[in-house]
């Protein structure tokens, strides 16, 4: 009678996990191993705010052909400019995305282009240090950069005045 | 004395074509399809995202060049856009590395890098050696101490190789942020849950980039897919080039490698 009685709660203890197991195991769980197969799915909700130049360049050809002519080809439009998704949504503009200016110019130039900064080497980046650099091409220490160099294209104005002036050969 | 004006009529004619050049310009503006929003047309990773997705024969890398890195920040700054961070944490980070004659290594990291290195060290007394720039993020461990020490089971491995975070089953005990030994975990005071680096799962099954290798000028940040023959960081995988991971010691077995780090960078 007793050995009845413990297999009788045996199973019944057997028969309450797995009850409890079924309800609060979650739904998907153990689809590729211990976790939420779900999670994954949840984890390609998250909004994408960063596109690409070339989604930018689809609604700004004018910018887009000094950008890729130039050397700064490989910058993002969206480090400087803000995300594409401030800027459009759908086939929508919802936003206009602040323009840089004076200063803020140079600061931003200066985040690459400083020589100061020693690891950058002359491979990968030309750098400057300022003020030497305004110094050495005679102008006014107060220019920002975009007063002689094109942000898109930084040597566009340069070579064509170098060859204007005949100190660089055309071609 | 001739005068060298064109006439008026010759300035009248050149004004009727740059009206009419600027006409037809404006109207073929408003013909030519603006197509933005076309987000998922584009595409980065060559085949991934039109469709079909096989989770089980994926294998991706990212492979840091530090010989590459200038230390611009743009990363960060995507980073910090793409997923609004909140501000005090970081996802991925720039460290400088100044090493000094002495061989003595000082690492700063003001902000995260986010406002990029406008100036200099001025507090280091020695002449300096060497500087250089170590863009950190998550090692996506084969063997993952964070994915091992979850008592929720709420940090995992895909079976694509991301470790990422299930929001829903994570209770913020932390101590997964414990266990990494790159320290890429924080708890978001947002939403009080573990938040790391995900290598932009929602981007890279989409076939876009990841954000930072996205807007990295110097192409110091390379992602891409090893069953793909034609991708760079295979070529640079078999190559002859020096590749090394951090803290090889502890047998992670990240899927983050290094290339041109220096025996001091940890």
């Amino acid at each position: 009678m007793r050995l009845v009685l413990v297999c009788i709660s045996i199973l019944v203890m057997v028969g309450l996990g797995f009850l409890f197991k079924r309800l609060l195991r979650p739904d998907s769980f153990g689809v590729y191993g211990s976790y939420r197969a779900d999670a994954i799915n949840e984890a390609l909700e998250v909004p994408i705010r960063h596109g690409t130049n070339g989604s930018c360049f689809k609604c700004h050809p004018f910018e887009a052909k000094i950008h890729k002519a130039g050397l700064h080809k490989t910058i993002s439009c969206e480090f400087c400019h803000g995300t594409y998704a401030d800027h459009v949504e759908g086939d929508k503009k919802t936003g206009t995305l602040p323009v840089k200016t004076g200063d803020q110019i140079t600061t931003l130039c200066l985040r690459c282009h400083n020589t100061e900064i020693k690891a950058r080497s002359e491979e990968v980046i030309k750098t400057v240090a300022m003020p030497d650099h305004l110094r050495d091409q005679q102008v006014k220490l107060t220019h920002t950069c975009n007063q002689c160099h094109h942000v898109h294209a930084p040597l566009k104005y340069i070579n064509r005045a170098k060859q204007i002036t005949g100190l660089m050969e055309k071609g | 004395m001739k005068i060298n004006d064109p006439s008026p009529d010759m300035k009248k004619r050149s004004f009727l074509k740059n009206v009419l050049n600027g006409t037809i310009a404006g109207s073929l503006y408003l013909v030519y399809p603006m197509g933005a929003g076309s987000l998922e047309t584009l595409e980065q990773i060559p085949g991934i995202g039109d469709g079909a997705y096989d989770i089980h024969a994926q294998e991706f890398t990212f492979i840091v060049d530090i010989t590459r890195c200038i230390g611009c920040g743009s990363c960060c700054v995507a980073d910090k856009r793409e997923y609004n961070v909140p501000d005090g944490n970081y996802r991925t980070w720039v460290e400088r590395y100044v090493k000094g004659f002495s061989d003595q290594i000082y690492v700063d990291c003001p902000n995260g890098g986010l406002d990029g290195y406008q100036t200099p060290r001025s507090d280091i007394k020695e002449e300096i050696r060497d500087t250089f720039f170590v863009p950190k993020l998550c090692n996506m461990c084969k063997e993952a101490p964070c994915v091992q020490v979850c008592p929720v089971g709420a940090t995992f491995i895909t079976p694509d190789g991301f470790v990422l975070v299930d929001e829903k089953r994570c209770v913020g005990c932390a101590y997964c942020i414990q266990a990494c030994p790159y320290s890429v975990r924080f708890i978001n005071p947002v939403t009080r849950v573990v938040e790391k680096c995900t290598w932009c799962y929602h981007r890279v099954r989409k076939g876009l980039l990841p954000a930072c290798v996205e807007v990295c000028p110097t192409g110091a940040r390379k992602f891409g897919s090893l069953k793909d023959e034609t991708s760079e960081v295979y070529k640079i995988l078999k190559g002859p080039g020096v590749l090394t991971v951090l803290r090889k010691e502890m047998g992670t077995w990240p899927a983050l490698y290094y290339k041109g780090a220096r025996r001091e960078v940890v």
